[in-house]
């Protein structure tokens, strides 16, 4: 290539040693959120196409425990912004208040699964099981378990990488951009849990 | 993108998302019709989605082409999922209640 290509193709790229404008982890675990969200978004389009498909579907105001439901809820959206705070302050460079507010994110996010085992006990002991239930067709529960489940799966997996860096931050291992990249999976379980509760608790 | 955004926002945030999870709780009480209840509902769910991807993920700090890749590759692969799927359950419906 000359010298007058590579000033042309330098001039057009513009894009300079970072198109995206952040680093690839970063970009890497964006990659990663949008494959998890469509498979939600799989699970969630055939809830509803199975739904449309029965015709009749249980209340879930008969059904679910909606105070537990909101207060979980409220966990999770609270959890959210102590790790907005979190991701905050290791920005700043103020490892003590991140590692803080990661902790009281995991502890939120523990929270939020202690609940979630209340809500599932509760409604086995009621008679829903994967392939059954006592509120009409059998493909409520099934679905109720494997959204609610997954979703749980992957607050417990938070728990854990939150619990990690918390201590790695604490052995002064752990980088600004280690805490953000835990903060945006931990957003994305909140955000999961919007679509849950709306289509599955609320419509 | 490093965009250090103040506390106080994440807060403010926070607050609008428990005000419109309220609201989506409180919608049950009233006697909405269907259309109108999954209105409302869906309305609030986008804007709890949008405010959490935009400041807590911080995508609105992010490039204009970053943040475009995301949000449609996301929203027009659920999009073409839910309207492909919605039309075929009405079917399937129809066709479990007058079988031939």
């Amino acid at each position: 290539m000359s010298q007058a290509d590579m000033t042309s193709s330098t001039i057009s790229w513009e894009g300079g040693v970072s198109p995206f404008g952040m680093s690839w982890q970063k970009l890497m675990m964006w990659v990663f959120l949008v494959t998890d969200a469509l498979l939600f978004a799989g699970f969630l389009a055939s809830y509803l196409f199975i739904r449309l498909a029965n015709g009749t579907w249980p209340d879930q105001g008969d059904v679910f425990n909606m105070p537990l439901i909101g207060l979980m809820t409220f966990i999770l959206i609270t959890s959210s912004a102590t790790m907005a705070t979190a991701v905050g302050s290791a920005h700043r460079g103020n490892l003590k208040s991140a590692i803080r507010f990661v902790s009281y994110t995991a502890l939120g996010g523990a929270i939020f699964l202690g609940l979630q085992a209340t809500e599932w006990t509760q409604i086995i002991h009621e008679g829903a099981r994967l392939s059954s239930n006592p509120w009409g067709p059998s493909a409520f529960s099934s679905f109720f378990f494997m959204i609610t489940g997954f979703h749980g799966t992957h607050v417990l997996i938070g728990v854990g990488i939150l619990i990690t860096t918390a201590l790695r931050a604490r052995a002064g291992k752990a980088t600004s951009e280690g805490v953000e990249l835990v903060g945006l999976y931990w957003h994305f379980v909140d955000l999961i849990w919007v679509f849950i509760f709306t289509t599955f608790y609320l419509i | 993108m490093e965009e250090t955004v103040s506390y106080r926002v994440y807060w403010m945030i926070w607050v609008v998302l428990l005000v419109l999870t309220l609201i989506m709780i409180g919608i049950e009480s009233l006697s909405l019709s269907t259309g109108m209840g999954i209105l409302v509902l869906s309305t609030a769910m986008m804007i709890k989605a949008t405010l959490i991807a935009g400041w807590f993920m911080h995508l609105k700090y992010e490039t204009r082409f970053i943040m475009l890749t995301l949000v449609l590759a996301t929203l027009l692969t659920t999009a073409f999922l839910v309207f492909l799927l919605i039309p075929d359950g009405i079917a399937a419906h129809r066709m479990m209640e007058y079988p031939r």
